[in-house]
């Protein structure tokens, strides 16, 4: 009996540890979809390969998104620049020295120019993967249309194929979301330059003719207008992104650079204005009021080309650069919070007129300065001690620890309207974040021609448009002016760095900004490409770096 | 059974036995760890002799080569514990927890009241571990709970009141000298005329009590026992509270003769905390630098008055306005047959549930977080774990046998959700009404469930001769589901050897020497502590709603990079010791050696975007090596039936070395940096930017300092002073960035570590003092260079010396970096036995009264609060003091204890 119990025990024990153990170690999850399964209709299509791309072109935390993050794409085109600068205030925004280091052309030490690297080419491989799904949806499902997805995946890969080579010259292009080691290897810049407009080119006429910052089927959308402006954008800066060796003071001449525009050959400049034409063509034009493009229902405005749809409940995107620019008490007087940083420079306030007889009719809309007063009730806002709060605009300066005027120097960004109904410090907020308007356009299209040697009636027509619309004397369209008219019209829009490079003069000395060696050489004109890429591909860094 | 314990283990047993020489037997209660190297053990009466709210604290400083980081963060502390070092540099350093042979995690030692606790085992070696396989990896601390007693029925109380209050705080400006320091800064000065000290207002004197009952029998077939605890601990912050009743009940039944033995037993908790210390940081950095001149009471609002300058901080009342409660509900049960079926053949089948449940719930008021914040989650673990163990025992003559056959399997399903308001429009209703909060955000809510699995098989011969001489060999299978194919299973041999030299003849006669022996063993062990569910596989998780078109979907996305190549790590140790007992056991002395080289290490890459979609990679590349020796003496010069002195001490080196951090994944070569940052200062002024302090390196220990040298203060040309920091590379200018003007000064892991234990007994009375030790480290001091900084003022007041020194920089050098040696007097335990008279013995059989000081004092050369910080765990607070120290506490409680 004993001997029986005993083998029959060891029986059930040696069944009970063989139970096929590889099932056993599957694990087949539940709160999360495999691959294969997340693509099979349109719709899922739509929403999880083309909104995997969408869904970061704005951005709730630090370097990512294009607009609206702190330590991104837009802080390395603003804060490197003569536009806006954020001083160290005592032990408020020293942070390691990293702000300083980016007005100083010390990019060595900004370590957000790897993250913000990383942003850009994570977009740039979620459009490729959208585009790798669209085509084997295509594969199985011969007799629908994917055309205008699949435009709208390529013309969005580059978009942020143009950013990555802006900031930082050299870029891999791959179309694939898995490269191989081969196809990571850095493009010279102009040949990157070339892909970006063929890129364009080849889907603009597959893209919708639709206006994108409206809500409904398109809003948010990369549609027909936004690859044009694109064009316009990338064509202007010709120059500059023809030109491999940024060190050595020379530049191609893009009066030579000849272009196939919708089967006719033209010169860059000319190209740039056939782009800015067709934009006009579409219907876009200046909105009634400049405040119209920043209001909390700015989807309105008949001026924008391209933003970032913000949505308090829905969407992740933020919007931190007023919170980070106004003052504590300034901010919590309309129900925000603020940080106290981000300020207007010298050179901005010198452009604007402040404290002239001829200031522009847009320094009150751009920026808070002097005594500010609650945008509402019109209150005075007060410091802790029952003073008014009064912002110095010409004591900015890089270092202001231990200045009589640390925590107040420099004009704050205004630009949008407050939204009192914001939520999380005033970050998510209802203005639509501006990235294309259609007074770029007009400006661009204005320097083109002034570049083709074309000053005149017409092109002063073009400036003085965005001039009157702003109440603002004519001038003359030149090359000078044009850029003073685009800090007036663009401040706190992300284009400065851009602008300045294309004039040659980011690398110039200005209110404390000494030129560093880096400047001299040229090496600041682009940032250094993160180490991790380099490994993986086996490439150079940027000279200098 | 014929070999009942291992002599070590009596060694070690009494080695720690604090005064009281008669071991119950302790762990080796299941034949499978009869012949286990060197366990260390420590048993119930070290455990209660301290006020303890997780048990494991009371081994504190017991055992070498373990180290226990006692937290100081308020009632509910959690304690991180090492077993020999970091061995991972990604997870699993945590050893694993085995109460009455249920797997569990530290926070599972929760739902055990210490007074339950019988012993404590800890297994360092491979060899030892390797019973508990992959889980095991990182040391396993057995434990194992009180059992019924045959023939007699027993009652215990145990229960102690006390206090705690605060013993040090740091030394700020008080209103008079704030307003002096701003005054002649030029600041602007917002006085509303009081003078108050922060950091006592948030402070209370807190008191604890604890009440622990529990009832035992049996015959000679049958044992059970029953017992209830129940603390109430308030912390020293306010609103600091934990509450914790526990359950125990084991029985256990022998049927058929002595065919089957039955074990039945349930464990389980409810813990209440409750705090409003939302964030450590937060709560003492504002607490500390908070305007002195503010007063306490509410303004006309009911609200608190704000400090606009000081931004990163918040009116210290206002965060104590912060609620957060936390209630862990843990249940286990378990059971287990052993099968005596003939002289050899031994199987044993065990099976256990657990269930844990944590619920958290916080409110944060609109005056410190924007539109307020309410939050409440559940987390759920369900885990089933069986095994069959099979086992021949064969003794012929001086050999004998043990071989061993294992299988189990074990299921885990984690589930939980969470969901977050905010938009409140008033303060006066929040945690448990979530709903007063208008706005849900899309990203603040959420599911998930996970189910990861583990099976193994074990085989393990065991051969002794004449007690003398001893192999162990022994193979295991681990595989895991959370491996691609192909990769699930790990194969993890072990073999060990001893040399029981004490019962060889040539040793006879050597009088003065008791016991010798020597033993060694080498094994391998697998981690996969670091790896998550579905990080082999692409899978799409619910990323966001696409701002795109009028329709709001969500978008599917993958958020991580998948790697299908991720497999088991795995650890190949080695170590050896000696144990030696002398004059007549009144001497008892061990010394071990080990080194482990962790290879296929899993490590985080951060890697190019390009190739990848996201910067993160987990992949098995690196290497790391951890060396130590341990050595424990103990030693009994007085013993006599009066007086009985017993001084106990052990000794741990550790050194530890990253050899490796690069590889190819596929076709690309991935190599971490030669400095990653591992923790950065936080605080106005510190977001980014070179505020790295600590930094994992390549051929350094993990977690050293990489720091600019300071080579003095001078003069900032404005009767200040800064920083000057010295051109370490010779470049001519100063650039303190990573791989220039920076350097490696010193190591955040102890080199050594210390414990001791001094008994004295005489008649009735006891005493114990208890005292560890670490030195050979450094802690960076950031809460000094903050607070030294003037130019912090206005915002942020300043250390009260700030003003003599006149520091108006914060740039993190070396300046700040200081030794971190100490030595702490843990605990002081009077006892007194009650002498009872005979009558009263029919009633009452034993009767205790204790007294009890715990943190007595710390002797150190560190400036700072104290140095016993996170030295230990190498996450984001390693070696660095930034605003989020406790305040240094002192505890004093009283004990009584009655057996009826």
């Amino acid at each position: 009996m004993k001997r029986y119990i005993k083998y029959c025990l060891l029986l059930i024990a040696s069944a009970w540890s063989l139970v096929s153990c590889n099932s056993f170690l599957d694990d087949n999850p539940t709160d999360r979809l495999p691959e294969e399964e997340a693509y099979k209709t349109l719709s899922d299509l739509r929403n999880n390969a083309l909104g995997a791309v969408y869904l970061n072109i704005g951005g709730s935390s630090s370097s990512q998104g294009l607009q609206g993050t702190a330590r991104s794409v837009y802080d390395l085109n603003t804060f490197s620049t003569d536009e806006a600068v954020i001083p160290t205030r005592g032990s408020d925004w020293y942070d390691g020295g990293i702000w300083q280091n980016l007005f100083l052309h010390r990019f060595g030490n900004v370590d957000f120019t790897g993250d913000t690297w990383n942003y850009l080419f994570k977009e740039v491989l979620a459009a490729n993967r959208a585009i790798e799904r669209i085509d084997a949806y295509a594969a199985q499902h011969p007799d629908e249309s994917v055309v205008e997805m699949r435009a709208e995946a390529r013309a969005l890969r580059a978009m942020f194929l143009f950013y990555a080579m802006d900031l930082y010259g050299r870029v891999p292009l791959f179309m694939t979301s898995e490269p191989t080691v081969q196809e990571m290897k850095l493009q010279d810049r102009s040949v990157a330059f070339k892909h970006i407009v063929s890129e364009l080119q080849a889907v603009d006429a597959d893209l919708p003719w639709q206006a994108s910052p409206r809500p409904g089927e398109y809003y948010g959308r990369m549609t027909h207008a936004v690859a044009d402006f694109l064009l316009a954008k990338v064509l202007l800066n010709a120059e500059v992104y023809a030109d491999d060796d940024w060190t050595d003071d020379q530049r191609p001449d893009g009066s030579a650079m000849m272009w196939d525009v919708e089967g006719t050959l033209m010169n860059t400049w000319q190209a740039v204005e056939y782009y800015c034409e067709v934009i006009t063509f579409e219907g876009y034009r200046l909105a009634d009021n400049f405040e119209d493009n920043f209001s909390i229902s700015n989807e309105e405005s008949p001026e924008l080309i391209f933003t970032i749809p913000m949505d308090i409940y829905n969407y992740s995107n933020r919007f931190v650069y007023q919170f980070r620019s106004l003052h504590y008490n300034h901010a919590s007087a309309l129900g925000l919070n603020g940080e106290n940083g981000a300020s207007a420079t010298i050179e901005a306030m010198n452009t604007f007129g402040y404290g002239t007889d001829h200031e522009d009719a847009r320094l009150w809309s751009t920026y808070y300065y002097d005594t500010v007063h609650h945008d509402k009730t019109d209150d005075l806002v007060t410091l802790d001690d029952g003073s008014p709060l009064v912002y110095r605009p010409l004591d900015v300066k890089l270092d202001l620890s231990n200045d009589p005027y640390e925590k107040t120097a420099g004009a704050r960004m205004r630009k949008y309207e407050i939204d009192f109904a914001a939520m999380s410090d005033g970050q998510l907020r209802r203005n639509d974040i501006v990235l294309f308007r259609f007074a770029d356009v007009l400006l661009m299209q204005c320097e083109a021609m002034l570049r083709d040697g074309r000053a005149g009636a017409e092109a002063d027509a073009l400036l003085n448009q965005v001039r009157h619309r702003s109440f603002m004397a004519e001038r003359t369209a030149t090359l000078d002016n044009v850029l003073d008219e685009r800090m007036l019209e663009l401040a706190w829009e992300g284009w400065r760095r851009n602008d300045l490079i294309r004039y040659g003069l980011f690398t110039r000395p200005y209110t404390d900004r000494p030129q560093t060696d880096g400047d001299r050489h040229g090496y600041t004109l682009v940032y250094p490409i993160p180490g991790e890429t380099l490994t993986a591909c086996g490439c150079s860094q940027n000279p200098g770096y | 059974m014929k070999y009942h314990l291992h002599w070590r283990q009596l060694v070690a047993a009494a080695l720690f036995a604090a005064g009281l020489p008669v071991m119950a037997q302790p762990a080796a209660s299941t034949d499978t760890l009869t012949y286990m190297q060197s366990p260390t053990v420590v048993t119930a009466d070290q455990v209660s002799q301290q006020q303890v709210t997780n048990p494991l604290e009371a081994i504190n400083g017991r055992v070498a080569g373990v180290t226990i980081q006692k937290s100081n963060n308020g009632a509910a502390a959690m304690s991180a514990v090492r077993v020999r070092g970091t061995t991972s540099v990604t997870g699993g350093n945590d050893p694993l927890i085995i109460i009455d042979g249920v797997f569990g995690d530290l926070s599972t030692l929760s739902s055990i009241y210490p007074s339950d606790i019988e012993s404590f085992t800890v297994l360092k070696d491979a060899s030892e571990t390797a019973q508990y396989g992959s889980r095991g990896a990182s040391g396993v601390i057995e434990v194992v709970t009180k059992k019924g007693v045959t023939d007699r029925t027993t009652v215990t109380y145990n229960g102690s009141v006390g206090m705690t209050h605060v013993a040090r705080n740091l030394k700020m400006l008080n209103a008079a000298g704030y307003r002096d320091a701003v005054t002649r800064q030029g600041g602007m000065l917002i006085d509303k005329g009081y003078d108050t000290d922060w950091q006592k207002a948030i402070q209370q004197t807190a008191f604890l009590q604890d009440h622990h009952v529990a009832f035992m029998g049996g015959s000679d077939r049958l044992g059970y026992r029953v017992s209830l605890g129940y603390m109430d601990h308030d912390g020293v912050i306010l609103h600091d509270k934990l509450r914790n009743l526990t359950s125990n009940m084991n029985m256990h039944q022998r049927m058929f003769g002595d065919l089957l033995n039955i074990e039945v037993g349930m464990f389980g908790n409810v813990q209440k905390d409750q705090t409003a210390v939302y964030d450590v940081q937060k709560t003492f950095y504002s607490a500390q630098a908070w305007n002195p001149t503010f007063g306490t009471s509410r303004n006309s609002s009911g609200g608190w008055d704000g400090f606009t300058y000081a931004n990163q901080i918040n009116h210290p009342l206002a965060l104590m306005d912060s609620r957060t409660r936390d209630k862990t509900v843990h249940l286990s049960t378990h059971a287990k047959l052993t099968f005596n079926l003939t002289e050899n053949w031994t199987l044993s089948l065990f099976g256990a549930y657990s269930h844990n449940e944590d619920e958290i719930a916080q409110f944060l008021p609109t005056s410190i977080w924007s539109g307020g914040k309410g939050y409440r989650s559940s987390a759920k673990t369900e885990s089933w774990m069986g095994h069959a163990v099979v086992t021949w025992d064969k003794t012929l003559g001086r050999h004998h046998v043990n071989l061993m056959g294992l299988a189990e399997l074990e299921r885990d399903t984690h589930t939980g959700f969470y969901t977050t308001t905010t938009g409140y429009s008033s303060n006066d209703i929040g945690i448990d009404a979530i709903q007063a909060g208008a706005v849900t955000l899309w990203d603040g809510t959420g599911s998930y469930r996970n189910s990861p699995s583990l099976a193994s098989f074990m085989a393990r011969v065991n051969y002794d001769f004449d007690n003398r001489y001893s192999l162990t060999v022994s193979a295991r299978a681990d595989g895991s589901s959370k491996f691609a194919n192909g990769n699930k299973w790990g194969f993890f041999p072990s073999l060990s050897a001893s040399w029981n030299l004490g019962n060889e003849a040539f040793l006879n006669d050597v009088t003065w020497l008791d016991d010798l022996s020597w033993n060694v063993g080498y094994g391998l062990a697998g981690n996969q502590g670091g790896v998550d569910s579905y990080m082999a596989q692409n899978y799409l998780v619910p990323a966001g709603i696409a701002p795109m078109g009028q329709n709001l979907a969500v978008t599917l996305d993958q958020l991580i990079n998948a790697n299908p190549d991720l497999k088991w790590e795995v650890k190949r140790s080695f170590n050896t010791g000696l144990s030696a007992a002398f004059l007549g056991n009144r001497v008892i002395a061990s010394l071990d050696f080990y080194t482990s080289k962790t290879t296929d290490m899993l490590y985080l890459y951060n890697v190019g975007v390009p190739p990848f979609s996201y910067n993160k990679l987990l992949d098995n590349l690196g290497s790391m090596r951890n060396s130590g020796i341990e050595l424990a003496l103990g030693f009994t010069p007085l013993n006599t039936r009066d007086m009985e002195l017993n001084i106990n001490a052990n000794v741990t080196y550790q050194y530890n070395k990253l050899l490796s951090l690069s590889g190819y994944y596929k076709d690309y070569w991935l190599e971490a940096p030669s400095e990653v940052d591992l923790v950065s200062l936080n605080g106005a002024g510190f977001h980014g930017g070179n505020n790295h302090i600590v930094y994992q390196m390549v051929g350094h220990p993990l977690g050293v300092f990489y720091l600019p040298h300071c080579t003095g203060l001078k003069s900032d040309g404005a009767g200040g002073y800064v920083y000057e920091i010295a051109d370490l590379d010779g470049s001519g200018d100063i650039n303190i960035a990573n791989g220039k003007d920076r350097r490696v000064c010193g190591q955040a892991l102890p080199k050594v570590l210390l414990g001791s234990n001094l008994n004295f007994r005489f008649k009735q009375w006891d005493v114990t003092l208890q005292m560890n030790g670490a030195f050979g480290h450094k802690i960076y001091n950031g809460t000094a260079l903050t607070y030294m900084n003037m130019n912090s003022l206005p915002g942020y007041n300043v250390l009260a010396d700030a003003p003599a020194g006149n520091i108006k920089d914060q740039t993190a050098t070396d300046y700040w970096l200081e030794r971190g040696d100490y030595v702490s007097f843990d605990y002081l335990t009077v006892g007194w036995n009650v002498p009872l008279s005979a009558k009263v013995q029919r009633t009452i059989s034993r009767l205790r009264l204790s007294l009890t000081i715990d943190d007595l004092g710390t002797i150190t050369g560190y400036s700072g609060l104290t140095p016993m910080i996170n030295s230990s765990s190498v996450n984001s607070t390693l070696g660095v003091d930034d605003k989020n120290i406790y305040p240094v506490t002192r505890s004093y409680y009283l004990g009584v204890n009655i057996t009826f």
